[in-house]
Order: C-alpha cells, then sequence, then structure tokens
C-alpha cells in the first residue's frame, strides 16, 4: 500500500476531509551535483570513487569555500550530506599538513558517538591518518593525556570545552595547530544557552590567538532566518552561507489537520491522533507519531491499540511507545523491529531524542506543533525511505500559532520565520566569561576584540569587586573558587533550585522558573513525565516532587509592576509611542488556579517572595487618538483590549524569534503609574534581557499586522486560547476584550511606518522612524 | 541609532555595579574545604579537605588576634627582607638559614644495588631475575651476552652509564614505583648544593595566584630558606621567575612533598597563565612517596605536619592549618593588615625546612654510610 492510498481515503472520507485544511506536495527532485575548483586529493579521491559517492552541488560549494579559507555555515536540511561535506576538507588539510589538528563540538553524547563512528570508518577506508578521539566527562583518566598530546580530531561538547580551556597549557599541541572548528546541530546555541555558548567560544579563540592559530569554522544547522546575523553573534566571525540542496529526493506530502475547523473539537485531540494513526497502519505504512507528553503517547498508544484489536491481533501488537525511560537495549530492539516491520507504529515524545538508528518511515503525524518549524521539519523528515514517497500530517492543537498556521498554510510553507537569537551582550552572562577569561589568560585591554563593548566597564567593576586584581601584567583572577565551577553554561548568575525526586535530583531551575513551575502544589512536566511538587525549601533551594498522574493541571496567577529605568531608543509613529530599553520588573506569584481542561476547580495561595530583575522591554504607548476610539464605545474595555493586544503580540513573538512563551513576559493597564497613561509592555522574562525584545522591536509592523490576522481570523464570539487567552496569564485571562484588541491591533497595522534609508537593515524590515519630539 | 531620553519614571536608579555585587555574593559563601562537626569520622572519609570545627574556630581567633598584634606595623618591620628584582618586577625576599645534619651517600652501594637488579631489563621479573642470578647472570652488564636480553640490556646500561639522575629514575621508574629505593638513592648523584626545596602557598586549590615560594638551599653547610613573598598580585610573576631561577642553574634536584600532584604543576601552569613555558626536564623527588613507603601504617597520618613531629620531634606553636591559608591572605590584601602573613610566612618556613631534613633523614636511612 502506498502513500497515496492514504490520501485517497483522507479525500473520500467526510470526516477527514472536513478537517484537512491543506495538502502540500513538494515534487520529486533529481540530484544536482557539483564540480570542485581543485581535484581532491589521490586518497579522498579513491575513497569517493570506491564507496560510489559523487558530490552533490551543495557538498562542493562547502568544500570550495572551505578550502579558500571562509567561515561556512550549511543550512541544508538533515540527511542531505553535510556530515561529508565538513568531513572532506578537514581530512584533506589534515592529510597535507601533519601537525594540523580540529575540534568537533556537539551538543549531545549520542551525537558525539554517531561522528566518532563515522570518522573512524573514514580514517580507515581512505587511509589518512587521522586519530580521531572523543574527549569529555566519559573518558578515562588513562587515556586523557595521550588524547590532548596526539589526537587529531578532537570530539567534545560544550561543557566540556568550558574547563579544558583553564588546562590550556596540557593542550598547546591542539590550540597551537588548530585548523578547523565544526559545530553540528548549532542551531541548538541560542537563547540563553547560545549567549553563554557564543561567550565560550571568544574564550577559545582568545587562547588560540596565544598559542598563534586562527581556526576557521564550519557551523551546521537547521533552516532559519537569520543564518548571517546568528553566526557573526555565536562566534564574533563573518560565514560565507550554503544553503542551496542538491541532494535529490523523493515526492513528500505535507497535510495540515485541523480538529477545530468549526471552532469547537468535539472529540479530543489524541482521538483524531488515534484514529489517524490507525488510517496509517492500516494502510500498511511505517508510522511515527510525535506527542507533547508521556501522557499523551501512552493514551494514544493506548487508544489505537484498542481500536487496531478490534480488527486482529496482530495488527495490535504492532504498535508500540518509544519511551525515555527505556534502557538502550530496549530502544535498539524497538528499532529493529520497525527496520524488519514488525512494528508498524510507533509513538513517541517531542522530547524524546531519537536515535539515528530509528531510521526512516513512510508517515509522520505529529499531535501539536511542536513549537518552532525548525522542530516540525526535522520530525517530518523522518518520513521517506529509500525513494519512496513520504506523508508527514500536522494535527492542530487549539494554540493560537497551531490554529494561525490552519488559518494560514501559504505562512506554514514560506521560507523561515524562525530568528535564532544569541545575544552577546547581558552583562551577567559576559561577566561570568570574563572571571573564566581572568583566569585561562591575564586580562588585556586588547581582549576588547573578543568580549565587545562591555569589556571595560565590566573588568572595571570585575576588578573593584577584587575578582580580578590589575597588574602591569594584566587582569589576574583573584576571586574565591574556580572561575568554571562557578558559570553554569545553561543558567544565569542567581541561586539554582534543586528538583528531587526519590533523591535524584532531575532538574536545576533558577529562581524565577522555580517559583512559577515548580511552587508548592503544581503540577510540573518534565520531559514528558508529570510529577507533583511536595514542597519547596526556599533556604535549602531544593524541591521535593513525586511522580503523579492526576488529571488537573494547575496555573500560577501573579502580579507584575514594572518600572523604567531608561529607554535607548523612541520611536513615535502617529502620535504612538514606541520604545525599548531598561526597565526592572517585580513578579510575584499570590496562588494558583487548579484546572481540569479549561475549568478551575480549585484555587490555593501561595506565600512567596517577590522576585526582581532588570531586563529590557518594549513600550507601546496608544495615542489619545486610539484610546479615544476604544472608550467611545460603551461595550468596549479598553483594559481588556490592551491586555488581549498583550496576549496576541506575545503568542506571535515565537513565530519570529525561536524562544518558549515563557520567554517573555507581559504587562498592559489602561492608566499606569503616575502620569496614567495607556501602556503595553513586553520584556524578556530573564535577568539582563536575552535579545528577544530587541529583535522583536526591529519588526513590530509585521507583529502587528499578523497579530491583527489572528485574532481577526479566528472564529471565536469573545476570546479563546486559539486566539488572545494565553495559558499562562498571571491575571487568570482577566480582563480580555476581543473586539477592543482587534480595534487596537487594526490601528497599529495600520499606521505609517516609514522605511528609514539610513538603518542598515533597511532591505529586510520595515522600521518605524523616528519623528517626533 | 537614536538615543531616547527616559520617559516618565518612577525613580531614575542610578546604575550600581550590580554584577560585580552578583558575583561577590555567590563566592562570599564558598570555602574550598569542609568544616566537620569534630568527632565527625564518618564525614572526613568522604572529603580529604577538611577541618573539624574547633580547629576552624581556633583558626578564626587567631586571624583577630594576629590582625591585632601588627595592626599599623608595616612588613619591613616584622620581617627583615628586601626587595628582589626579576625581569617582570619586584618581590620582597625574606631569608632564614639553620643547621641541617647531612647524611653521607654510600655511592658504592648504590651503584651495586643499580647494576645487580637485573629486573631493570625490560622482559625479567622477579623470578627470572633469581633464575639467571642462580645461572651466574649477577649484573646487568652480564647480560649483554644473554642471547634474548643482550639488547635490552645494553640500551640499560647505556642509559645507566650516563650518571645522570634523570636518567636513572626514567629508567628505574619505567619498572618499580616510582617510591622505590633506587630513586630516592638517584639523589646521591647530585651534590647537597644542588637540591632545590619547593613549598608553595597558594590562594586556593587551582587557578588562583601563588602568594608565596618558599625555596630551600644548602649552601656553605647551611641550610637557607629563601621566601618569596606576594605583597600584592602584580608581585606573583617575579616571585614565580625568582623562584624559576633556582632551577635554571647547574645540575638542580627538585624536591617536594606531595609536589608531583600539587605544588609543580600548579607552578608550571602559573608560568603558563604568564605566558612563559617551562618544559626542562628536571629530577624530582617526592618526600610524600618515599615516605609512604617507609611509614605506611606505622603513624594514622603521613602528612608532613605528622612526620615532622613523629620522626623529627618538631612541633609548632601557633600554627594554622593550610587550609586556612587562602582566607588569611586574603584578609590581609583587603585590610592590608600584615599580622595574617606572619603565621603564613612561619608555616611555610617551618614547612620547607622540614622537607629538608626527612628528606635527608630518609636518604641517609636508605643509602647513608
Amino acid at each position: 500500500m502506498a502513500v497515496e492510498d492514504l490520501l485517497r481515503l483522507f479525500q473520500t472520507n467526510p470526516i477527514y476531509r472536513s478537517r484537512i485544511v491543506y495538502t502540500g506536495i513538494s515534487e520529486p527532485e533529481s540530484p544536482i551535483y557539483g564540480s570542485l575548483d581543485q581535484p581532491l586529493c589521490n586518497e579522498l579521491s579513491l575513497y569517493l570513487e570506491t564507496n560510489g559517492i559523487r558530490l552533490y552541488s551543495h557538498q562542493c560549494e562547502a568544500i570550495n569555500l572551505l578550502r579558500s579559507g571562509n567561515n561556512v555555515i550549511i543550512t541544508t536540511p538533515t540527511a542531505s550530506g553535510k556530515t561529508l561535506a565538513f568531513n572532506i576538507p578537514v581530512f584533506e588539510c589534515l592529510a597535507l599538513d601533519p601537525e594540523s589538528r580540529a575540534l568537533y563540538l556537539y551538543p549531545t553524547k549520542a551525537l558525539t558517538n554517531d561522528q566518532y563512528a563515522t570518522l573512524h570508518r573514514m580514517e580507515k577506508n581512505s587511509g589518512i591518518h587521522i586519530l580521531p578521539a572523543i574527549y569529555d566527562g566519559d573518558t578515562p583518566q588513562s587515556k586523557r593525556a595521550a588524547i590532548r598530546e596526539n589526537a587529531r580530531i578532537i570530539l567534545s561538547n560544550p561543557h566540556e570545552l568550558h574547563h579544558v580551556l583553564s588546562w590550556h597549557p596540557k593542550w598547546s599541541n591542539l590550540f597551537s595547530n588548530l585548523q578547523y572548528i565544526v559545530m553540528d546541530e548549532a542551531h541548538r546555541y541560542r537563547g540563553v544557552f547560545g549567549s553563554h555558548i557564543a561567550l565560550l567560544l571568544r574564550r577559545l579563540l582568545r587562547i588560540c590567538h596565544h598559542y598563534g592559530s586562527s581556526p576557521r569554522f564550519v557551523l551546521s544547522t537547521a533552516t532559519i532566518a537569520n543564518p548571517d546575523e546568528f553566526s557573526m553573534r555565536l562566534t564574533g566571525q563573518t560565514f560565507k552561507q550554503v544553503n542551496e540542496d542538491g541532494s535529490p529526493h523523493s515526492r513528500k506530502y505535507f497535510v495540515l489537520f485541523n480538529p477545530f475547523f468549526d471552532g469547537r473539537c468535539e472529540r479530543s485531540m489524541h482521538q483524531e491522533t488515534k484514529d489517524l494513526m490507525l488510517s496509517s497502519i492500516r494502510s500498511d505504512l511505517q508510522t511515527l507519531c510525535f506527542t507533547g507528553s508521556r501522557k499523551m503517547a501512552e493514551l494514544v498508544t493506548l487508544w489505537t491499540r484498542e481500536d487496531a484489536s478490534r480488527i486482529s491481533a496482530q495488527l495490535a501488537d504492532s504498535i508500540a511507545t518509544y519511551r525515555a525511560g527505556y534502557l538502550p537495549e530496549d530502544r535498539r530492539k524497538i528499532e529493529k523491529q520497525l527496520k524488519d516491520g514488525i512494528l508498524k507504529g510507533v509513538v513517541s515524545t517531542n522530547a524524546l531524542e531519537l536515535g539515528i538508528d530509528i531510521g526512516s518511515l513512510d508517515v509522520v503525524i505529529m499531535s501539536g506543533y511542536p513549537g518552532t518549524m525548525m522542530s516540525t521539519r526535522q520530525q517530518a523528515g523522518r518520513s521517506g525511505r529509500n525513494g519512496r514517497e513520504s506523508l508527514a500530517i500536522l494535527v492542530a492543537s487549539s494554540n493560537p500559532l497551531d490554529q494561525y498556521f490552519m488559518h494560514h498554510p501559504d505562512q506554514f510553507f514560506s521560507r523561515s520565520h524562525e530568528h535564532a537569537i544569541v545575544n552577546t551582550e547581558n552583562p551577567y552572562i559576559v561577566s561570568g566569561h570574563l572571571l573564566c577569561a581572568a583566569a585561562e589568560l591575564p586580562l588585556k585591554d586588547s581582549d576588547s576584540v573578543f568580549f565587545g563593548d562591555l569589556f571595560p566597564e565590566l573588568r572595571k567593576d570585575l576588578e573593584s569587586h577584587c575578582l580580578i586584581r590589575n597588574t602591569t601584567h594584566g587582569g589576574v583572577y583573584a576571586g574565591r573558587g574556580r572561575a568554571v565551577e562557578l558559570v553554569r553554561l545553561d543558567g544565569m548568575v542567581g541561586e539554582t533550585f534543586r528538583v528531587v525526586c526519590n533523591g535524584q535530583v532531575i532538574e536545576t531551575l533558577d529562581r524565577g522558573q522555580a517559583y512559577r513551575e515548580a511552587h508548592k502544589g503544581a503540577v510540573m512536566l518534565h520531559q514528558g513525565e508529570q510529577y507533583l511538587v511536595r514542597e519547596m525549601d526556599l533556604e535549602m533551594h531544593s524541591i521535593k516532587v513525586v511522580q503523579s498522574d492526576v488529571d488537573y493541571y494547575t496555573q500560577p496567577l501573579k502580579e507584575v509592576t514594572l518600572e523604567i529605568i531608561g529607554m535607548q531608543e523612541t520611536r513615535i509613529v502617529d502620535g504612538v509611542t514606541f520604545g525599548y530599553g531598561d526597565v526592572e520588573v517585580t513578579e510575584q506569584y499570590t496562588g494558583y488556579k487548579i484546572k481540569r481542561k479549561d475549568s478551575t476547580i480549585g484555587f490555593e495561595q501561595l506565600s512567596l517572595p517577590p522576585l526582581t530583575f532588570r531586563t529590557k522591554a518594549i513600550r507601546i504607548v496608544p495615542s489619545d487618538t486610539l484610546m479615544k476610539k476604544v472608550t467611545a464605545d460603551p461595550d468596549l474595555d479598553p483594559a481588556g483590549g490592551l491586555h488581549g493586544a498583550e496576549h496576541a503580540i506575545i503568542a506571535l513573538m515565537p513565530f519570529y524569534v525561536m524562544c518558549d512563551r515563557w520567554d517573555i513576559g507581559g504587562l498592559s493597564s489602561p492608566a499606569y503609574g503616575e502620569t496614567g497613561e495607556p501602556v503595553i509592555f513586553v520584556y524578556d522574562a530573564c535577568e539582563g534581557g536575552i535579545g528577544l525584545c530587541e529583535k522583536a522591536f526591529t519588526m513590530l509592523p509585521e507583529i502587528f499586522s499578523r497579530a491583527f490576522k489572528l485574532v481577526s481570523d479566528c472564529c471565536c464570539e469573545s476570546g479563546c486560547p486559539s486566539c488572545i487567552h494565553s495559558p499562562k496569564c498571571g491575571n487568570d485571562n482577566q480582563p480580555l476584550d476581543k473586539q477592543a484588541t482587534a480595534l487596537i491591533l487594526d490601528w497599529l497595522q495600520n499606521l505609517k511606518f516609514m522605511q528609514d534609508p539610513e538603518d542598515p537593515d533597511f532591505q529586510k524590515h520595515a522600521i518605524p522612524a523616528y519623528s517626533g519630539n | 541609532m537614536m538615543r531616547g531620553f527616559s520617559y516618565v519614571t518612577m525613580t531614575t536608579m542610578p546604575s550600581p555595579s550590580l554584577v560585580g555585587n552578583l558575583w561577590q555574593q555567590r563566592m562570599d559563601g564558598l570555602r574550598e574545604y569542609e568544616v566537620v562537626r569534630d568527632g565527625n569520622v564518618f564525614r572526613t572519609s568522604f572529603t580529604n579537605n577538611f577541618l573539624y570545627t574547633s580547629e576552624y574556630e581556633q583558626a578564626r581567633q587567631q586571624l583577630g588576634a594576629f590582625r591585632e598584634k601588627y595592626d599599623g606595623i608595616p612588613l619591613s618591620r616584622i620581617f627583615s627582607g628586601k626587595e628582589k628584582s626579576t625581569e617582570a618586577g619586584v618581590c620582597f625576599h625574606i631569608s632564614n638559614n639553620s643547621e641541617i645534619p647531612l647524611p653521607v651517600f654510600d655511592s658504592e652501594r648504590y651503584q651495586q644495588d643499580l647494576l645487580t637488579d637485573l629486573t631493570l631489563v625490560k622482559g625479567i621479573g622477579e623470578a627470572t631475575c633469581r633464575r639467571l642470578k642462580a645461572r651466574g647472570y649477577v649484573q646487568i652488564s652480564d647480560l649483554i651476552h644473554h642471547p634474548k636480553y643482550r639488547s635490552h640490556a645494553y640500551q640499560i646500561m647505556e642509559q645507566l652509564n650516563l650518571n645522570n639522575s634523570l636518567q636513572i629514575m626514567d629508567c628505574v621508574g619505567n619498572r618499580h614505583a616510582k617510591s622505590h629505593p633506587l630513586i630516592l638513592g638517584a639523589a646521591g648523584l647530585h651534590e647537597p648544593e644542588d637540591f632545590v626545596f619547593l613549598d608553595i602557598e597558594t590562594m586556593g586549590l587551582f587557578s588562583r595566584p601563588i602568594i608565596l615560594f618558599g625555596v630551600g638551599v644548602v649552601a656553605h653547610s647551611r641550610f637557607f630558606v629563601h621566601q618569596y613573598l606576594v605583597r600584592d598580585i602584580e608581585e606573583e610573576l617575579p616571585a614565580l621567575l625568582a623562584t624559576l631561577d633556582h632551577l635554571s642553574d647547574g645540575n638542580p634536584g627538585l624536591v617536594t612533598f606531595n609536589g608531583k600532584s600539587f605544588d609543580f604543576p600548579y607552578f608550571t601552569d602559573r608560568l603558563a597563565y604568564y605566558g612563559i613555558s617551562q618544559h626542562n626536564r628536571i629530577p624530582h623527588f617526592d618526600v610524600l612517596h618515599f615516605s609512604r613507603r617507609r611509614w605506611k601504617g606505622r603513624y594514622p597520618s603521613l602528612r608532613l605536619s605528622a612526620l615532622e613531629e613523629e620522626i623529627l620531634g618538631v612541633s609548632r606553636q601557633g600554627d594554622i592549618p593550610g587550609q586556612m591559608v587562602p582566607e588569611f591572605y586574603e584578609d590581609y590584601l583587603r585590610t592590608r593588615n600584615c599580622g595574617p602573613l606572619v603565621p603564613i610566612i612561619e608555616h611555610n618556613r617551618q614547612d620547607v625546612v622540614s622537607l629538608a631534613r626527612l628528606f635527608f633523614f630518609l636518604l641517609g636511612e636508605t643509602y647513608g654510610c
């Protein structure tokens, strides 16, 4: 049975047909081969020939660019042969210069291990002496010295590198001869984590400079909207991009499926997913289903098996869940059974890292939008075996973004809008790495080339606290403890809370997250598993949880106040003020609601101290004319309108900047502070800001117009989770007025934002021009 | 980019150095040792670096006492020292000397032991050695005629004939534990004046400045302790160079207590930190290893302070635990009251003296006449 048969079923079955919003088809592509500017060395030419490999256009492009000394960022899709594109120039370089070395960085161990196997194979088959070696937490002590001295490709991860840098004298062979730094899955280095990695890479380059090498970078990422900006921010270097994919594809279908097509969803999303799963399996197609939580994965599996058992026991047995808790042997068993055809359907959670060996399948069903187009593409990319047709189905949830795509399929299939944000100007992040850098080599004035504009001020600040001592030989680290132990790559300065279950630490959270997601009584999700918080000890910074399986969820309520420290940018367009700058936010969690589905079944109070932090925010002050329009109509609530607009803007930000809803906070009021002006604030929810609002500020006109579409498209009466209701509203989604919101957003999107020709981003973004005061 | 102007605002905050404060707060609670309730012996097995509460309290009290006693008194009035000039600046040099009994080295016996140790040859273990000796192969040189071992034996003979302590230590170290008497005995290939006894005090266990270098040398039959004090972090590099100087001329033999794990790697790391690479291999005699071999099981603790009491009969008055040195030094840096430096300098001096005495004692016991 083929994918086409399933699609025909979708067309003929009235239930399916009504829910299918769109079927996208991408036609098969033949391979486009490329040519190299110069022939490869003999060993590599022979290697390719023996293995029957012809290089695609993008591989040749990457090789040509790297050979010419460029830094390269490759954004072609997975399975397009990116690995070979960088392994070849690295091998060639190592073959020509017996002293040269390369560093490969991976975000996870599984990927490191896979790449090691690939390199080892290539070394054996080509006869080029590479000596690849993994150097990370698992490397036995006895092997470490030899690897440091002799290995020519070192495979590691950022956390290990963070520690290794302070031992640089022992690594002088590597740093003196480093030619390439290869980073795969580099799009993961975004947000707070990415900003830390960016600073870590600056420290690495500083040490390379000390030893006299200037390595080139190869970044391999998924498709993002801002590869130039991202690569520059992450490494401080300029890059050439390789994005035209020359690898072959067979026909792919992509179906957008909306259970909420009529505004309601009579059966649950789980049931809709289950039906699709069953139809797919009955069509004899290998199917992989991704869900948002383990609970949901189990439900879908359970119900699919139940229905399947009515047809045959064998069919029911061909469906399994792929779980995090499984031992590697169990997972291998499932992977093998899928390959052998014993298993027809597997249900997994989004959070789970699937091993490479799970192979490819015929159909991928995504139950709920995974959160980013990037994840969507990666999950959808799992379908397609050996030149056969493949199908991916996105089943929409009630979330605004999901519904937005259902109503605007063209946006779903358009070029990526998602920007990967890396911010190298958060003083809390930068200062931590300055301490580490000072412990590696004395800080010099010339180091500002690595650490940017904040360097002089931060250095002075750290020196005034005697954490770094200034000498004629440079700034010397003199703090207590090892600098690298003080700086956590995935956190902010400030205390962390340990989440403990059965005596084991399962997660660490910073204070804000802890109060928000793990207050006493909260139902929290971690890696798809559900836990109930029994107690939170503020002094010991520990949170005790137990595994749970309840049918309710909790929603915290908070009070937010905000003080403006200083606006860096202010624009006024038609009387509406737009500002971007520093604010001080105070959040206090006062209690939480206990909810089942959409109704509240209980409420509890919380006594937690307020959280105060400084960050970056966008400030929008509607004009008098606009507010008059709103207040003129007695049926419209100005407070509800501003609040709804705030929610819509926040809901859409992930469309433009890759982040979580939790990464952004908001506050709105019809009469705020001393001046009593109407205002909407949107801020980065992390101390010091992380660049989200900074980017959004340059895209306000687009955000407003999309937000307006989101609200006006929604066929609900007065607001719903698909448009202006926010699952994380600290005010319990009160007050909200959909019509007032629509009016305000319409006004904002119609403002005459003039393009400023002076602006370097003139070509890319429409920016509100300064025109007043 | 245009600068906006500060709108409205409840209060316009000055820009305080929030960042520096935060890090300082994070660090304030940090200590690299654990303070353990007295008598809690179980806890101490989990960590090597601990202090009993009573020791900690006592040390804190001493800190206060030293501060009071030396309040307002400059360093030059407390210690007679002078500035030592180096290429990279100056540091403070304090010097003391005392008597030291030196053993007479039985060179012949040592050579004999070396040359008759057939197990130095690759491929020969204890059993084979006995068999070979029974068949008349008494010395390594005899094996040059042996069909199986001739080439390795030849190699060893070449190495041994260089009469170079480093070569001999390498050779022996390849086949025996690093605490083996033949390694200690290689010290006999040096003149007493060649030895450099080193003990450092640091601001922490790793990647922080060294604040005091204790260097002991034998000269004119007296034992001199040269201490290079870092009065300000500015002086760390000069002090490093002053110490390195002792290791550069002649035929130096480095002697330390646990220096193979701590002092020497720390020293070379700090040199590398300032961009100075130190690649010359220096023969290194670590007295901790020899002490363990000699006294393990005999005394409950093999720390230098314990051994100096048991073996040398030294008992220190008013000493502070080594773990407290960073705190005392930090206090001095902050207040510029030299009181806290006093016990650090005295502690270090005594360490160097005991190190030397212990070393010569062991050497005398092993290969003394």
